[in-house]
């Protein structure tokens, strides 16, 4: 039984854990009255029908959704269908669910990318860096540059940031062009911003863990052992110390790719409008897109799950004292 | 929405009660193309009002009506020019004009879109049938419109129409396809629907003609905009009249992506990214190129290559980027006007709209929290609080002069509002307004009741001071500070604690504004929908007091429209307002009238009426204050700025 089988049941698992979390939602959909068949009653009525031709049309609304179907039917329907990514039609923006969330991603990914990669290089290496210089003022400089970043709100310095660069100097463009190539100086120049004022508000947390965890190895037997070998300083930091140091870190991590994907993005996202993931799904709520809402909570069950599985295999991948076997 | 209500700060309309001002717009242009560039109605994030003011021809400092004279056309007093150029000959093609909104519109599927911002979208790559032009002159673009007596009006098309893609020419059988199948069919509930009832006979007469028969005559009908209708090819609507099948013609991708719109607009639809922006191509086939009876401008228009409309939600980016040069037009709100008319590269115009800012008092049961009774229900009562709000003061402090003081519903600037104001009774100016003259009345009103004075503040029968809440839109400065205008003046004046509270619109709507529908509407007298569900006992989910979440709309072109808002019973009365006066009959007369003559004195009448009733708080009308590039030329300071989009352009 090696790590191939984990894998394997770890990845089954995550698929009924879905499973369980979509069916718990369809039971909810059920139960719930559909609003838009309340509303072509509503319509009806307001057009001087009379209450038999209202019932009428909230029939004839509930066949066009197909919900006089039988339960199971429906159940098999709706579980068929999230799967195959059919994920019903999102009525604020008047285009399916799939393409407003694949499309959102798209414009999301362009900047949680480079963003979550410097975090995940750079924090770290800081946070070793002021571990290794402990209570210097090279230290002091990394930590009052952590909580700078932590300390003042995004869209905050988005803001400012966008006024300085924006609209005193002109150097990049204030509203944000979907037009150009992913690949451009001009997308370079208008993410450039916006990916800075996310990597000083998210590194902190990384940088002020991955100091104090790798504080504590700094004065380990191995560590010692190293020294006394002669290893080189480089080496014992990457290889010795950054090793034990990224166990815990990576939790950290992958909430925070996770966290790029709701909450901290959205207020970027408004200020600098990029039109991803973080408005969509706060539009959605706001307007009562329902389809989107579960669009959402679909797309983030998937998410999690596979990140709580890429969470756990790093785990196993990084700490050869973590066991699979009786798992 | 019947007679579609059209309300200023909405997000969320799942019914469709903003049509007729969508049409507005569409009609007289006065937002359409201006004052809704990010301004913060629509759906989604920003609700509320433009913030904007109104009424002076070129300097913002002082107190408005300087719109009285030219609001509905007229003078330019900015010397700004409108259509050509400045030079009298016709401008060059070339370059792009963009601009900003604040959200993405819903759906840009003609027959659904009860969104005033989408329909400005719409309104690029198709035309209405009519406008109209400073002056309130008919500006015919699709289809011209003639009666005799008024109760059979004709409508001639011009015979260079074509649609898109195989659909072929544009015959009277379209429109009339699209009345008859769609507007009064039960299953399609369309936007329109409202403004074609049964009793509505339309039939073609030849092949560019059809004619609409009213049940009653109507001198002013084609200022209702009811018989505004976007040109529809009867071989796409077909299939799903034949199916009845409302979510497929909802979801058709040809209506979404206005492909059928042919010769009929000025631009076509490019691309669209629904997040962030939309872009237009100039169509080089306008019919209005070569149509008759229309100005020189128009013929090469349009006059740029490239439309471009970006979606930024966060007002302080739109501003950034009308100040950087990256767009050509922006709304700028009244406390920003002077700063951007400073600036080299943009002008700021004052476009006057027909919304107004209104304290909206709950009459229904979950209304008047602060103890027994609903004393909002009273005449007198209501007009003691007319007293109690200092209207010049609320147009120069909270809208730096760029609005009108509202008496009654209509704004002065309008041709409808009585020339002799003698029977308008102008609460919150001069004699009716102050500590004296909101007491008297409020005693008056409260006589009978075991409410009273002491101290300089009102009591409830239980001794407690009154206390009412006052809800206006989150995030929106300029309303948030009106709000807290009223709270104070009603505090000195009429010795109530007003609690001040900010709220989303969407969320306003749904909760306190709209009603409960009823499990059994039959049971009561009426039961209209969800912006009146029936009498005053039948309520929304939350209690509220106070609102100047919403506007509404006072049609200055064509005020019968507005009856809806004075009926007990019609489809939107929200606030639960019984009219002490004879409302319903006096509308009744002005919408059969046959004459405009004979429209006046009806109109004084009606305006008089509801300036004494006060049937919620009238404060203001606000302008839109819209900034554009200093080269544009275009826009104007009329009701009626943006009618000849078409052929704006940029100078130099």
């Amino acid at each position: 039984m090696g790590l191939g089988w984990y894998i394997t049941r770890r990845v089954g698992w995550s698929f009924i854990v879905t499973f369980i979390i979509v069916s718990i939602t369809w039971a909810l959909l059920a139960a719930a009255p559909n609003p838009e068949i309340a509303q072509a009653a509503t319509q009806v009525a307001l057009q001087g029908g009379d209450p038999a031709a209202a019932q009428e049309a909230a029939e004839r609304a509930r066949q066009l959704r197909g919900l006089d179907a039988p339960l199971y039917q429906r159940y098999i329907d709706y579980v068929t269908s999230v799967y195959t990514l059919d994920w019903g039609w999102s009525e604020t923006r008047s285009q399916p669910v799939i393409q407003a969330i694949l499309g959102a991603l798209y414009y999301t990914a362009q900047y949680s990318i480079p963003w979550t990669l410097l975090v995940i290089v750079i924090g770290p290496i800081v946070g070793l860096y002021s571990s290794a210089n402990q209570y210097s003022w090279k230290d002091h400089l990394a930590t009052g540059f952590a909580f700078f970043g932590y300390a003042i709100p995004n869209f905050f310095f988005g803001i400012i940031l966008l006024l300085i660069f924006g609209v005193e100097l002109g150097w990049i463009p204030v509203i944000y062009n979907t037009g150009v190539p992913v690949f451009s100086l001009e997308n370079a120049r208008q993410l450039a911003i916006p990916v800075f004022v996310l990597v000083t508000g998210s590194i902190g947390g990384i940088m002020r863990i991955s100091r104090n965890e790798s504080a504590a190895f700094m004065n380990a037997d191995f560590v010692k052992t190293a020294n006394a070998k002669g290893v080189s300083k480089l080496r014992i930091y990457a290889r010795h110390v950054l090793r034990p140091t990224m166990v815990p870190l990576s939790t950290t991590m992958v909430s925070q790719l996770l966290a790029l994907f709701t909450g901290s993005s959205l207020l970027v996202e408004i200020v600098f409008g990029i039109p991803g993931i973080g408005r969509l799904s706060y539009r959605a709520l706001i307007a009562q897109d329902t389809s989107v809402v579960l669009g959402f909570v679909l797309f983030f069950t998937f998410v999690a799950t596979i990140a709580n599985l890429v969470q756990d295999l790093t785990y196993t991948v990084l700490d050869p004292r973590i066991d699979f076997d009786d798992r | 929405m019947s007679q579609g209500p059209a309300r200023r700060g909405d997000e969320k309309h799942k019914r469709i009660d903003r049509r007729s001002w969508l049409k507005a717009i569409g009609v007289a242009g006065a937002a359409g193309l201006a004052g809704c560039s990010g301004g913060s109605n629509g759906s989604g994030g920003g609700n509320g009002t433009d913030q904007s003011g109104g009424g002076n021809g070129s300097n913002g400092s002082q107190p408005s009506n300087a719109t009285n004279g030219s609001a509905l056309g007229g003078g330019n007093e900015s010397g700004n020019q409108s259509g050509g150029t400045s030079s009298g000959g016709v401008p060059e093609v070339g370059g792009t004009y963009s601009t900003v909104v604040s959200s993405s519109p819903e759906t840009l599927n003609p027959l659904y879109n009860t969104e005033d911002g989408a329909g400005d979208l719409i309104g690029y790559a198709l035309d209405y049938p009519y406008g109209f032009k400073p002056g309130t002159e008919y500006f015919q673009q699709l289809y011209d419109m003639t009666t005799d007596k008024g109760n059979v009006w004709v409508a001639k098309l011009r015979e260079n129409l074509e649609f898109g893609g195989d659909y072929g020419e544009v015959t009277a059988e379209d429109f009339v396809y699209q009345v008859t199948q769609l507007h009064q069919s039960e299953w399609a509930a369309t936007a329109d629907a409202s403004s074609w009832p049964s009793e509505v006979n339309v039939e073609a007469t030849g092949d560019y003609e059809f004619q609409i028969e009213l049940p009653n005559p109507n001198a002013l009908y084609p200022e209702t905009y009811d018989p505004l209708l976007y040109p529809i090819p009867k071989e796409l609507m077909q299939p799903y009249v034949e199916e009845q099948n409302a979510d497929g013609l909802r979801k058709e991708q040809e209506l979404l992506g206005l492909g059928f719109a042919g010769n009929m607009g000025a631009y076509t639809l490019d691309s669209r990214n629904r997040s962030s922006s939309l872009t237009f191509k100039r169509n080089e086939n306008y019919y209005l190129r070569d149509a008759e009876g229309v100005p020189e401008q128009f013929s090469k228009a349009p006059y740029f290559d490239t439309l471009e409309v970006q979606i930024v939600q966060e007002e302080q980016s739109r501003l950034a980027a009308l100040e950087a040069g990256e767009t050509d037009s922006a709304a700028v709100p009244p406390n920003r006007v002077s700063k951007f008319r400073n600036l080299e590269r943009t002008d700021v115009y004052v476009i006057p709209q027909p919304y107004n800012e209104v304290c909206v008092y709950n009459m229904r049961d979950n209304g008047w929290n602060a103890g027994p009774g609903n004393l909002f229900r009273k005449k007198k009562f209501r007009q003691g609080l007319g007293c109690a709000v200092n209207k010049q003061r609320l147009v120069k402090g909270v809208f730096r002069g760029f609005a009108d003081v509202e008496y009654t519903w209509q704004p002065q600037w309008s041709k409808w509002y009585p020339d002799d104001t003698s029977n308008i009774m102008e609460f919150g100016t001069g004699d009716l307004y102050g500590p004296e003259a909101t007491q008297s009345r409020i005693k008056e009103a409260i006589s009978d009741t075991d409410y009273g004075y002491s101290g300089g503040m009102l009591k409830n029968p239980s001794g407690e001071t009154v206390n009412l809440t006052l809800y206006h839109s989150a995030g929106q400065p300029t309303e948030r500070s009106m709000a807290d205008f009223i709270a104070q003046e009603f505090k000195q004046n009429a010795g109530i604690n007003v609690s001040v509270s900010a709220i989303q619109g969407a969320q306003f709507s749904r909760e306190y504004w709209q009603q409960q529908i009823p499990d059994n509407p039959d049971q009561y007298e009426w039961s209209a929908g969800a912006n009146n569900a029936g009498p005053r006992e039948v309520t929304s989910a939350n209690p509220w007091d106070m609102s100047v979440v919403f506007g509404l709309n006072t049609y200055p072109l064509n005020p019968t429209t507005a009856n809806v808002f004075f009926q007990k019973d019609s489809a939107y009365n929200p606030y639960g307002y019984y009219p002490s006066w004879n409302a319903s009959e006096l509308f009744e007369q002005a919408s059969s009238a046959t004459s405009e003559e004979e429209l006046q004195p009806i109109f004084n009448e009606i305006f008089a009426k509801i300036s004494e009733d006060q049937p919620m708080g009238m404060l203001a009308f606000p302008a839109a204050t819209t900034g554009y590039a200093t080269g544009i030329d275009g826009p104007q300071e009329n009701f009626f700025s943006g009618w000849d989009f078409s052929t704006w352009h940029r100078n130099g």
